[in-house]
């Protein structure tokens, strides 16, 4: 028996498979390796390492959720509930951190709370000679960077949810006679609960599977470790009971986000939207929340930012833009652009077909291009790599397999885009144009493709950008002349020649701001 | 075409009807034996023929869920049949061998959401079919359109900035520019407000006649069926249970499913004897000749029971609900059993009030007891997907 | 498949199909590595870019070679060619690991040489026996200290450093470190596993979360006083010095007290990659490298002891003829390195 459905399907699928196979293989050579290993390695790691990593990496995650917690829902409530002047201004500025790398955060915080750093020298005013303050390389200090990077997430998820929010439950609440505190409490945080434990979840997946932020502060956690034992041992072993273990721990947390985004739909309100009142504070209320956002937004963005300017500014950084340095702004662009083309051609079939055609099959598929999300910068680059050597090393070195890592890691970042494009488009246009005389190419051509066209591109920009920003597989599977603008910030950073780096970094950031643009455009329309 | 179409429980009147509503050489759209399934071995409708004459409004009517949409889905080309037949002006278009995709059957249809072209204006999503025509004609045909459906000065806008019935209307000039072969529409006015929902059935169903389309629509709700109809094929759990002219599905239905379902209709339970259904509320003559002692329920509307107040008498009101030009009444009999009646609104009696029963025995309908049993809380399986 | 329709899909399968060839073609010929041009050397280097590029630039200045550097981990570059094997786009490996090239050597990785401007200038000690690396310059495993917070006669050999009074006052290289994997192993070799791995514990214990992935940064933090003391190759303090001479820290030649091991010497050296196109080209380089303008140039750059026996040394760094080295031989680095390895993840080092 055929129908439309299949005989548009055939070749497509094919395709559909190959990629998750591409995206699986990797994955599962890793797994392979890992579970083939001699006891021994993993009875030694047991003894030595994992404990210690475990429990770094855990931890860490879970300081960095709390402070993205506070951080995110109290400036989520102050932009959607307060009226104070330049609230806009704010509104837009509290996500510009996402526009600054974790490795760059961190490596101008190592220089500003660094040993003999402004911030000591600073406190020595105040506190006497001898006063020391934390060091930014610990537990502290690596919390502090991946909180002041990652809060966005926990604020726009939040603010999304305070505005799409039926004011309607606010309403009752207050006729009721609770008070306005009260109401937060019992009525607006329990309903944007599923939106914050997403926007958690997406933090803490995020300080999981970060190296660069780590790296620099030197806080041992999992995907440091892979990095390390990738390259300081000769064999791959130890590296692939690590990446397991780190694999299994993301998946705990990405399964624990799906399960609050699904939740998160039933929390969703039918009816007519309203905007919420927002209660004006007077000028000292007003004053103590510009305070308030003004320390984050300065922290988190414009100190660093500012510095990073001044860095560039400096002869030494400027004696390095050379020819050199454009080279590596070429090879950011260019293997950014290869690879977002590359995951919006692979992602877009497997989105497509798991939407107008929901088999088992399919919706395993688009499931596997989900892998990537666990799949931490240095274990998706010794996938690739072990795949590769085993079974086509002919492309070792190359290219391509940088940009299969990438595209392997980069995709759910593109999906999350494309999938609720095809969704949102009824297959009903498709049908219609049929029965207006279009063949199936003529109705992807005139109908599909214009109408995901901004989804296409959103996840083009995105996979695009996190490309660009691409540390530890960057760093492992480049080939000769491949140093990218990212590189060369960690290589200058990790020996602290600060004005060197601030170029290619102040570059970096500068790139994303466009895209952080385009994005949050599309989440304000959304919201 | 000599096959058998009787698709109903048959019944003596039923089968001289047939005659002259089937004409199968005029036919312009003809199902014959269809079914089809989304999960081999459950079929979501079975076993449906119907026919459509030319410039004929069919419409197929029935609870969600009971298939109407898959038939639809079906003539347009969107689903497979599992068996059966279907011809759009006489050439197979569907069986089990044959697929005809849906570009080349010259069908036009209008969805539930419209399905209107986002990007892209009034004028190009109407002339979005009409690549092949030169550019002169193409807008000559559009404009023509606009002026049909009084969207004149409204070409230029994009879908999202029109109202509910103007997106409805811009979705039929889009399929109707096409001069289909058949229109399908399918639940055209579940998504408009209904005040506005009785503006646009005239209107539509003026635009088709002069149009002179063929047109098939799918619809749950019986009051737009009788008004835009020439016919209906009631369908239940993917069967049809009955393919008529309203006022004879409404007089004159088949089964207790269609009684009950496309007006409110109170079932009596009665006994045959010598010749007589005998019940509570009197005695009907036996149309469909049961022998004695048979089980029955006759199917009365409230329109033909008449209310008087009668001192004494041992019905009674239970409540009463204005409606406007009618007062509906419920009505408890002695042994129990509740009936309807509608009466004038000007005649307005207390709960409570005892009430003698008058029965206009020309419009009931006789069926066998087992026929009818369960009625009340009819099941509906969801083997039929709605959209 | 319907009769219908199944001649056109099969149309666009095979069009497809095709397509995808043409597409893999297409990638494959832009991204497989490609056969250099002649006058072009590849270098994969594990040392630190701006210790060796001024040298490369000058052998392209002086010969118009061109030179493409990969820089990154020595054992990382190691892995690299050994899973590169013959389609490697190396021609040269350098290495500041006399370990890591004898264990390329051992692997198959290197190209044997027979040059006598090679034998001339470099003592044998100091090469692989039949020249399939050659050293290059002489670093010592030293430990550095802060003027202000240690007095030079605190420490006499690197295993006082295990000592519990220097708890959170050392400073010491991430595990991975090639450095200190060959200087563990000479202690090893020195004093056997179990007194290896007491000190191994102790400076774990001692250094605490002070564990570097930069020598660079642990010279600074002792100049900064954010601890006394450091482990690291000496040029690092003599690179540190040069530019910012009135910096408070000191270069602590250890072990040399009688009897005593010796200071740690490992040699930075280059060898040619067997796979190598431009073989004559690779061999100009190490000409160029060995030969005394090279020597001073690459030993005076990063303030290394030269191997060549009439180059002098820097000075500004301790007289070589002062201390005396460890005795075991560079070769020996290799075959010590993975029990080295197991020790020092068995003490759980970082």
């Amino acid at each position: 028996m055929s129908t439309i459905r299949q005989q548009l399907a055939s070749p497509l699928q094919l395709l559909v498979l190959a990629s998750a196979g591409i995206i699986l293989l990797p994955l599962g050579y890793v797994t392979a390796q890992a579970l083939s290993a001699d006891p021994v390695v993993w009875s030694r790691l047991w003894a030595t390492r994992i404990p210690e990593l475990l429990f770094n990496t855990v931890s860490l995650a879970a300081s960095v959720a709390v402070v993205t917690l506070v951080l995110g829902v109290s400036t989520a409530w102050l932009v959607t509930r307060v009226d104070f002047p330049g609230r806009r201004l704010w509104e837009g500025a509290l996500v510009l951190p996402l526009a600054m790398p974790t490795y760059v955060l961190a490596y101008v915080y190592s220089y500003l709370l660094g040993f003999g750093g402004p911030v000591e020298h600073l406190w020595q005013l105040v506190a006497g000679p001898q006063a020391r303050i934390f060091s930014p390389h610990s537990y502290g200090g690596a919390t502090l960077v991946m909180a002041l990077d990652t809060f966005p997430f926990v604020y726009l998820l939040s603010r999304s949810a305070l505005l799409s929010m039926n004011v309607s439950f606010e309403e009752v609440a207050r006729a009721s006679g609770v008070s306005r505190l009260s109401t937060l409490w019992r009525v607006t945080l329990p309903l944007m609960r599923p939106s914050i434990a997403a926007g958690v979840a997406l933090v803490i997946l995020y300080v999981v599977s970060d190296f660069g932020a780590v790296s620099l502060l030197r806080y041992q956690t999992l995907t440091y470790a892979v990095f390390q034992q990738m390259t300081g041992r000769s064999d791959n072993t130890a590296a692939s009971i690590l990446s397991l273990l780190l694999v299994g721990l993301a998946l705990i947390f990405l399964i624990t986000e799906r399960w609050f985004r699904q939740r998160s739909r039933f929390y969703q309100t039918t009816g007519r939207y309203r905007a919420p009142q927002r209660h004006r504070y007077g000028w000292f209320g007003a004053l103590a929340v510009t305070g308030y956002l003004g320390l984050i937004v300065g922290a988190a963005f414009a100190l660093p930012a500012s510095l990073l300017i001044q860095w560039s500014l400096s002869p030494e950084a400027q004696a390095t833009l050379d020819s050199r340095f454009f080279g590596f702004v070429w090879n950011s662009g260019i293997l950014a652009a290869s690879a977002a083309t590359g995951g919006v051609l692979i992602g877009l079939p497997l989105a497509y077909l798991a939407s107008r055609r929901p088999t088992m099959l399919n919706l395993s598929c688009l499931q596997a291009a989900y892998a990537g999300y666990v799949l931490p910068g240095p274990v998706a680059a010794l996938a690739v790599l072990v795949l590769f050597s085993k079974l086509a090393p002919v492309f070792y070195g190359s290219v391509l397999i940088l940009i299969v890592a990438y595209v392997i890691h980069f995709l759910p970042a593109g999906l999350q885009s494309l999938e609720p494009a095809l969704q949102h488009m009824s297959p009903n246009l498709e049908e219609v144009a049929r029965t207006l005389g279009l063949g199936i190419r003529d109705t992807w051509r005139r109908v599909t493709l214009p109408l995901v066209r901004n989804g296409f591109v959103v996840a083009w920009v995105l996979m695009f950008l996190q490309t660009m920003k691409e540390l530890p597989a960057t760093l492992l599977l480049r080939p000769v002349g491949f140093d990218t603008l990212a590189i060369r910030v960690w290589m200058e950073a990790s020996e602290e020649y600060y004005q060197l780096a601030a170029p290619s970094a102040l570059l970096i950031v500068l790139m994303s701001l466009p895209a952080l643009a385009l994005l949050v455009s599309k989440d304000w329309r959304a919201a | 075409m000599t096959s058998d179409h009787s698709t109903a429980p048959t019944r003596s009147q039923e089968t001289t009807l047939q005659g002259d509503l089937y004409t199968p050489a005029s036919s312009v759209l003809e199902l014959r034996h269809v079914s089809c399934a989304y999960v081999a071995g459950r079929p979501a409708v079975q076993e449906i023929s119907f026919a459509a004459r030319e410039g004929e409004i069919l419409c197929l009517l029935g609870p969600s869920g009971c298939g109407k949409t898959t038939i639809l889905r079906a003539v347009a080309g969107f689903e497979p049949v599992c068996s059966g037949q279907i011809f759009l002006s006489g050439q197979l278009v569907s069986s089990p061998d044959v697929m005809t995709p849906t570009e080349n059957r010259r069908v036009g249809m209008v969805f539930q959401e419209y399905a209107l072209f986002p990007h892209l204006r009034v004028q190009d999503n109407i002339a979005f079919g009409l690549r092949h025509l030169a550019r002169s004609e193409r807008s000559a045909r559009v404009q023509e359109m606009l002026r049909l459906t009084g969207l004149e000065g409204f070409e230029r806008r994009y879908p999202h900035e029109l109202s509910g019935g103007q997106q409805q209307r811009v979705a039929l000039a889009r399929a109707l520019v096409q001069n289909p072969v058949v229109l399908l529409l399918d639940e055209p006015f579940s998504n408009l407000d209904p005040d506005m929902t009785g503006r646009m059935r005239q209107e539509l169903h003026d635009l088709l006649r002069r149009t002179k389309t063929t047109t098939v629509l799918v619809t749950h709700d019986h009051d737009e069926a009788f008004a835009m109809a020439d016919r209906i094929a009631v369908l239940n759990q993917g069967r049809l249970e009955q393919f008529d002219t309203p006022e004879m599905m409404y007089h004159m239905p088949a089964t207790p499913f269609v009684a009950d379902f496309v007006g409110q209709a109170d079932f009596i339970p009665g006994t045959v004897f010598q010749g007589m259904v005998h019940t509570e509320l009197g005695e009907f003559s036996n149309t469909i000749e049961c022998e004695d002692d048979t089980a029955v329920v006759v199917m009365i509307r409230p329109d033909d029971i008449h209310l008087v107040p009668t001192k004494g008498a041992t019905s009674r009101v239970l409540s009463r609900q204005f409606r406007g030009s009618e007062n509906l009444y419920t009505v408890s009999l002695p042994s129990g059993q509740i009936v309807h009646s509608s009466q004038g609104s000007t005649s307005v009696y207390q709960a409570g009030t005892a009430v003698e029963l008058r029965v206009l025995a020309t419009h009931t309908v006789l069926f066998r007891r087992e026929e009818s049993t369960g009625l009340a809380s009819q099941p509906v399986r969801p083997i039929a997907r709605e959209h | 498949m319907s009769c219908v329709c199944s001649v056109p899909t099969l149309r666009r399968t095979i069009l497809s199909v095709l397509l995808l060839l043409f597409t893999a073609g297409l990638v494959a010929g832009i991204f497989v590595p490609s056969a250099q041009a002649a006058d072009k050397l590849t270098i994969y280097s594990g040392r630190s870019e701006r210790l060796i590029k001024p040298v490369l630039d000058a052998f392209t200045a002086n010969t118009g070679i061109q030179i493409e550097l990969l820089s990154s981990g020595t054992t990382e570059l190691v892995n690299r060619l050994k899973t590169e094997g013959d389609r490697t786009p190396a021609d040269l490996l350098i290495t500041n690991d006399a370990g890591s090239l004898e264990l390329a050597r051992a692997a198959g990785l290197l190209h044997p040489l027979n040059m006598r401007e090679i034998d001339r200038a470099i003592p044998a000690q100091f090469r692989a026996p039949d020249n399939a690396w050659v050293g290059l310059s002489g670093r010592f495993w030293i430990v550095v200290y802060n003027r202000m917070m240690v007095q030079p006669d605190q420490v006499k050999s690197l295993l006082d450093l295990a000592d519990p009074k220097w708890k959170d006052k050392i400073a010491i290289p991430n595990s991975g470190s090639e450095y200190l994997q060959a200087g563990v192993s000479v202690i090893r070799a020195t004093y056997g596993d179990e007194k290896t791995r007491q000190f191994l514990q102790g400076l774990k214990t001692n250094a605490d979360s002070q564990v570097y992935q930069k020598s660079s940064q642990i010279v600074d933090a002792v100049a900064k006083g954010q601890v006394a003391l450091g482990i690291v190759n000496h040029y690092y303090v003599y690179r540190h010095l040069a530019a910012q001479p009135e910096a408070p820290i000191a270069v602590l030649m250890p072990d040399q007290q009688e009897g005593g091991m010796g200071a740690i010497m490992n040699v930075a050296g280059v060898g040619i990659v067997k796979s190598t196109k431009h073989l004559d080209s690779a061999k100009l380089l190490v000409e160029f490298l060995v030969a005394q303008a090279g020597q001073k140039l690459f030993a005076d750059l990063d303030k290394e002891y030269p191997l060549h026996p009439d180059v002098k040394t820097d000075p500004a760094l301790v007289e070589r003829k002062s201390f005396h080295a460890a005795l075991v031989p560079l070769a020996k680095l290799a075959e010590l390195r993975e029990p080295t390895i197991a020790l020092i993840e068995e003490v759980g080092l970082r």
